[in-house]
């Protein structure tokens, strides 16, 4: 089976075939999982985002249209559960003082952020180390956008064509995120050297 | 035929930091120092992004996954 294309293994999957789908999420798992780790910076946040994009594609493959690319279906899924959280994110930790949903003091005290009162786990040391190197760290700093066009392009290896897809984005504006998404990176790189 | 003064394009030395712009287009950076500096710079940033690497899951990823999904029944696609 790990010769045969997505789309034959979606065929199959469609037929009723578990090994297809255990397939699928074999091909999937690491590249998947790796988009959403980079997006949303936290492991044990990423990997639930990664179930939660491959549960909906697997239990929605019958309505896969086999003319897109299975990959770009799955990317596409998985970057919109990342972009949603981080929207919702900015929403509920802009205040130090609590989430703006939060009425009464008990809400804001449990909502607020405390800074410096957590100790780091053994997954947090996971998270230093992989996303820790300079070029992690300047990924990190990019706007959400900029970040998941300049990782399909230049570690998924898609084309601005198939990123604009992908991402359901004009292909200007694809190739204006790339452009200012590498001279950002350029910049906090070179900033580094210096 | 392309004038060999002619800047690269974002695009052309996106292709040059690759190693994928035709040789003719390529000629332009032997005389002009400021797309040799610019194509330079952005191989480097370029060279960075394709060398990172996949990370993995926790081991039992796939086990999670499949315990949410319902595969269908061999019937149910013989009624499509």
């Amino acid at each position: 089976m790990s010769a045969a294309s997505d789309q034959q293994v979606v065929a199959w999957a469609k037929q009723g075939h578990d090994a297809a789908f255990r397939e699928l999420v074999r091909r999937y798992e690491r590249p998947v999982f790796s988009l959403l780790y980079r997006m949303v910076r936290n492991h044990a946040l990423a990997e639930d985002l990664a179930q939660e994009t491959f549960i909906k594609v697997l239990n929605g493959i019958k309505s896969y249209r086999p003319e897109f690319k299975f990959s770009s279906w799955i990317f596409k899924i998985a970057n919109n559960a990342a972009i949603d959280h981080l929207r919702r994110k900015s929403i509920d930790t802009l205040s130090l003082d609590g989430a703006p949903s939060a009425e009464t003091p008990e809400q804001m005290r449990a909502t607020s952020l405390q800074l410096g009162d957590r100790a780091e786990s053994p997954l947090d040391e996971v998270e230093n180390r992989e996303l820790g190197t300079a070029i992690e760290r300047a990924i990190g700093r990019l706007r959400p956008e900029y970040r998941s066009c300049i990782l399909l392009r230049h570690v998924e290896g898609y084309s601005y064509e198939e990123i604009a897809e992908t991402l359901e984005l004009p292909l200007g504006t694809v190739k204006t995120y790339i452009h200012r998404a590498r001279n950002e990176l350029r910049g906090y790189l070179e900033d580094r050297r210096d | 035929m392309t004038d060999l003064t002619m800047h690269l394009t974002t695009e052309e030395i996106e292709l040059w930091a690759q190693g994928l712009l035709p040789a003719a287009r390529a000629l332009h950076l032997a005389d002009c120092s400021l797309c040799r500096v610019e194509g330079d710079r952005e191989r480097k940033v370029i060279l960075e992004l394709v060398q990172l690497p996949h990370f993995a899951p926790t081991a039992g990823f796939a086990d999670r996954v499949m315990a949410h999904v319902k595969v269908p029944t061999p019937s149910d696609s013989w009624k499509v």
